[in-house]
């Protein structure tokens, strides 16, 4: 089990400005320390080591991601299996559906020397985070800037840290509004909403009419979510968490981000939300829509399939509509960038990494990324598949709200902290939506928070 | 044995019915969450999410429990819990009930450190052992093994199991053991033939809930384990999701399956315990 | 109070305690146990211990800085935050559980109609694993959906959504853990309750003590151990408090352990601090143990 675990080779690879500390005791030399006690416990009659997931030198690797609840992936890799028999074995680590729980778990595995997973599932938020701590296999030139053109921008970007990139798109994300088709019509309106204030008068008049008891329904608590949706109206106001081109420069107490948090406030103080949306994540946002309970929905594209199946839903598919989110004052709508990418672990072994690249390389091939948009209405990141109409078919919601959404969907900032800042973004922002503070308020805690944030990161790192 | 006999005596009637109001009430309050998710088990999707919520199942349905039963990993993490729980409990009988007789009724002069130490496992914020042990773990090679979860699990109910155990050998009637030694017989002797038999109520009391200690743990199962193999039902349950939405059906109905047995088991065992418990009452 | 008390030798020297043959059997069963904990525990706390006092991240430890980390953890207003939380948490639940639980023990110790049914019933809470019991819980708590939110804004208890408000979390959090935990002091005190043999209580009516007298002569003292080591175990549980705030409140109370799991799993630049905080939560538990032996008199061991 020791194989792969050396320091030296961890401290090779980290590159960049994290060069770290003068004295150079590696954590891991240190853990061995504690080995010996621990060996006490094998007394407890374990077989020594097992062997693990690594690459054994026969082309086998280990691929960690989250269990996909559409039961799609696993198929997916007995595909690779069967095309390079005899060559790689990929064997399927399923980790926590809960990103947040695979984070952890994640962080635990690279704690521990990481060696035993060779290819990670990611989600779009994580480059920069692993990559500035020397987790991250280096794909510039595996990946060059030649062959990025044919994915999306926002996902290609999103593996982009300090001029490197750390991983290949996989399928991606974007928040969307659904709106009630049928509600919105026999209300006399005949199109969505454009603006956020359009959709605060739609929604008032259809509920007055339908009896409907939400008006808009979004994913406002205090996790990731809740982060995402409150930067869709502080991005579609014009304002931003760090300055473009400096991202030590902390620029979010700006009157654009405070108009964009109030305009999320008012959906609570115009009664169009209910006050507990400032609670609601995905799983509860979802059920009151589906049951009818809504006319407006903040969601991600799968829920578009959900809602045809009479198991999780009573209005049928028919009387929903999806758009793009609606836009600021300055006409600006902005989705927020989901989706998930694939990286390969730094401490895998050389073959095991060869091993990974080439199911990274199976996995984004437009022949795999539409058969998972097919199999598990997975968005693909290839752009050329959004002009195949049976891809459209497959993902009908892209087709309706308009491919333009997943170009204009915008990533979370990009830092080595970003953990540390959403915990703090999440808090401030459920703390203007709830109304504990206003939005200038809020916006004022989180920027010394924030800078403290990056000055801490440059003293304890840099 | 019935110790505070209050209730028979003067306090007649009135006394009594308050004393079996107390009781519903109590088990009401202490049933009615199972008895809800009971409920959540068996209604359909749209009925679970229906505002204000139903108080009877409108339309009844086993659908939520053919979803748990279809799916192979349940059946294995039930397996997997019980396997879990049942080695530590018996690992920690075993060593708890010898060290805490020790404990109880011998005499040496670092008891009091002795404790300590043992308590001090109980100090220390399991989460923060968490990374520590991963690093080892994987050194021995245990992780994704039962073992991974079985370790840590020991090491944090022995506390617990000692220092219960301390506390009811400390009760029991050692002029007893002290005749068997007189007799001829060695500690461990007078231990097993005198001993056992009189504290099996109190370690069975232990064991159930080192058992239930066990059977809930999250953390440890849920960071050292990796698979279907091997993994409890308390890291499978909050897994039952579709796509996006968790399914809150199929999640209550795992629960009712997973602590119905434990009910029954305690309904079954309890009359031994009772039953143990009046003969440990030994007069004189 | 239980065996004659033998006077302690005043200091006997290392040899001579593993000479007398009854104390070195004493040393060869308390030692599997205590070796099982040592190894296992002992590392990840002098671990965390070593991390405290240095500059770190996941991968990196550097120089020592002392106390630097303690002083960052205690200008943490998480920390704050979670000490706060954790504190009145521990407090309160300990406290009801204990008084509901020796009422519950005094209850079903007596022979009447239905005690097992009871007994069982009791066990039904503590059965319940609690990342379950967490997820259904918040579930009864949400607005749409939940019958307990619904009955409190009926009947006009509250109006604000409990999953919105920090203290009405903190307060549902304190309801569902004497809920679920009540039942394990019960059957400890009870177990307790059992050892009392009879006859202390039949010459003590015979003395014509009244029931109040009884309890408070004779029950609560004899009672004294059981309770003890029942509280001090739910107290020491309740204040590492981390599943139950986790995922009842989805993340967001505060505990004193969510604080060190953020450091120390999640966070990439509170690891040390994290660690610190592990370590504050270790030494305050000793305080508190100590507390329980040497300030309310527990017994760890036959002789004083």
């Amino acid at each position: 089990m020791m194989r792969k675990v050396s320091g030296s080779k961890r401290g090779a690879s980290r590159q960049n400005s994290l060069a770290v500390v003068r004295r150079r005791l590696t954590r891991r030399s240190f853990l061995k320390l504690g080995g010996a006690g621990l060996a006490g416990a094998a007394l407890l009659g374990v077989p020594g080591c097992s062997g693990g997931g690594g690459g054994n030198g026969n082309g086998e690797f280990t691929f960690a991601m989250g269990q996909d609840t559409t039961g799609a992936l696993p198929g997916l890799v007995e595909r690779f299996n069967q095309q390079y028999e005899g060559q790689y074995v990929c064997n399927y680590r399923e980790m926590p559906t809960d990103t947040g729980q695979y984070f952890d778990q994640l962080r635990t595995e690279f704690q521990a020397g990481g060696g035993d997973i060779d290819v990670i599932g990611g989600d779009v938020i994580w480059p920069a985070q692993f990559a500035a701590f020397g987790f991250l296999v280096d794909l510039s030139d595996r990946f060059p800037e030649s062959e990025r053109g044919s994915f999306l921008p926002g996902p290609v970007d999103s593996n982009i840290y300090e001029g490197a990139i750390y991983g290949l798109p996989w399928y991606t994300d974007a928040g969307l509004l659904y709106y009630r088709q049928d509600l919105l019509e026999q209300s006399g309106f005949s199109e969505p909403p454009q603006t956020w204030e359009e959709l605060k008068e739609q929604a008032q008049k259809v509920v007055q009419d339908s009896g409907t008891e939400n008006g808009f329904v979004f994913q406002g608590a205090d996790y990731e979510g809740g982060v995402v949706n409150a930067l869709e109206y502080v991005y579609s106001h014009g304002g931003r968490v760090l300055d473009e081109n400096d991202p030590n420069t902390v620029v979010v107490d700006s009157p654009e981000a405070a108009a964009g948090l109030q305009t999320e406030r008012s959906m609570i103080e115009d009664g169009v939300s209910p006050q507990s949306v400032a609670t609601y994540t995905e799983t509860e946002c979802e059920p009151i829509f589906l049951r009818g309970e809504s006319v407006f929905l903040r969601a991600w594209p799968q829920t578009y399939s959900i809602a045809g199946n009479p198991q999780d839903s009573v209005i049928e598919q028919a009387q929903v509509g999806v758009a793009p989110l609606p836009a600021g004052p300055g006409g600006q709508s902005v989705s927020g960038l989901g989706g998930w990418n694939l990286f390969i672990n730094a401490a895998s072994d050389p073959e095991a990494q060869e091993a990974g690249y080439e199911f990274i390389r199976f996995l984004t091939s437009s022949e795999q990324q539409r058969a998972y948009a097919q199999e598990g209405s997975r968005l693909p990141t290839l752009q050329e598949l959004y002009e195949e109409q049976e891809v459209l078919d497959a993902v009908p919601v892209i087709e309706l709200a308009g491919e333009q959404t997943l170009q204009n969907a915008e990533p979370r900032p990009v830092s080595p902290f970003y953990s540390d800042m959403s915990l703090r973004m999440g808090e401030q922002f459920n703390a203007s939506l709830n109304g504990e503070l206003s939005p200038e308020e809020a916006l004022q805690t989180l920027q010394e928070e924030l800078e403290q944030i990056i000055e801490q990161g440059q003293n304890t790192v840099a | 044995m019935s110790a505070a006999s209050a209730s028979t005596g003067r306090g007649g009637t009135l006394n009594s019915a308050l004393f079996y109001v107390f009781l519903v009430v109590f088990v009401l309050v202490s049933v009615f969450p199972l008895v809800w998710i009971f409920k959540m088990s068996i209604v359909t999707k749209a009925e679970l999410f229906e505002s204000p919520p139903t108080i009877l199942p409108n339309t009844p349905t086993a659908a939520s429990y053919g979803t748990i039963f279809a799916d192979p990993s349940f059946q294995k993490a039930l397996i997997n819990s019980t396997i879990i729980a049942g080695v530590t409990t018996v690992i920690c009988l075993f060593f708890g009930s010898i060290a805490a007789y020790a404990i109880a009724r011998l005499r040496f002069r670092f008891k009091s450190i002795v404790m300590t130490l043992i308590l001090a496992i109980s100090f220390f914020p399991a989460v923060a052992i968490i990374a520590p042990l991963f690093i080892q773990f994987r050194r021995i090679g245990i992780i994704d093994t039962y073992l991974a979860a079985i370790v840590p699990d020991v090491v944090f109910a022995l506390p617990l199991t000692i220092w219960i155990l301390v506390a009811f050998f400390k009760e029991l009637p050692f002029d007893l053991e002290e005749a068997a030694k007189i007799d001829g017989a060695t500690t461990i002797q007078a231990f097993r033939m005198v001993i056992v038999p009189l504290a099996a109520p109190g370690v069975f009391t232990t064991a159930i809930l080192t058992f239930i200690f066990a059977w809930n743990e999250f953390l440890f199962a849920n960071t050292f384990l990796f698979d279907d193999n091997t993994q409890p039902v308390t890291v499978v349950i909050p897994n039952f999701a579709t796509v996006y939405t968790v399914d809150y059906g199929a999640q209550a109905a795992a629960a009712v399956v997973v602590t119905v047995p434990l009910v029954i088991m305690v309904l079954i065992f309890q009359r031994r315990i009772v039953s143990g418990l009046t003969a440990g009452a030994v007069k004189g | 109070m239980t065996t004659t008390p033998v006077k302690q030798k005043k200091r006997g020297g290392l040899r001579e305690e593993f000479r007398n043959p009854e104390r070195r059997t004493a040393y060869y069963m308390i030692l599997p146990a205590l070796f099982i904990i040592l190894v296992v525990a002992f590392y990840p706390i002098a671990y965390s211990l070593y991390l405290s006092f240095h500059q770190a991240n996941i991968n990196v430890v550097g120089n020592f800085v002392g106390f630097q980390n303690y002083v960052l953890m205690f200008q943490n207003t998480e920390f704050l935050e979670g000490l706060r939380n954790t504190l009145i948490f521990t407090v309160v639940s300990v406290f009801f559980e204990f008084v509901i639980g020796l009422a519950i023990a005094l209850a079903i110790n007596q022979a009447f109609r239905g005690r097992g049914l009871v007994r069982a019933a009791i066990l039904v809470p503590w059965a319940f694993p609690t990342v379950i019991s967490a997820v259904m819980w918040r579930l009864m708590f949400q607005d749409q959906v939940g019958i307990i939110q619904y009955a409190a804004s009926t009947l006009g208890i509250i109006s604000d959504p409990i999953l919105s408000s920090q203290t009405l979390l903190l307060i549902g959090a304190i309801l569902v853990d004497t809920w679920k935990t009540t039942p394990f002091m019960a059957l400890l005190i009870l177990a307790g309750l059992q050892t009392i043999p009879g006859e202390v209580y039949e010459a003590a009516r015979v003395d014509g003590a009244s029931v109040w007298q009884r309890f408070f002569r004779i029950t609560l003292p004899l009672l004294k151990p059981a309770i003890l080591v029942a509280v001090l175990f739910r107290t020491l549980d309740a204040y590492r408090i981390y599943d139950l705030f986790w995922a009842m409140s989805n993340r967001e109370l505060e505990s004193l352990s969510t604080f060190v799991y953020k450091g120390v799993r999640i966070s990439q630049l509170n690891f040390a601090v994290g660690n610190a905080a592990s370590v504050f939560i270790f030494i305050t538990a000793f305080l508190i143990a100590i507390f329980f032996i040497k300030g309310l008199g527990m017994q760890t061991s036959t002789e004083e």
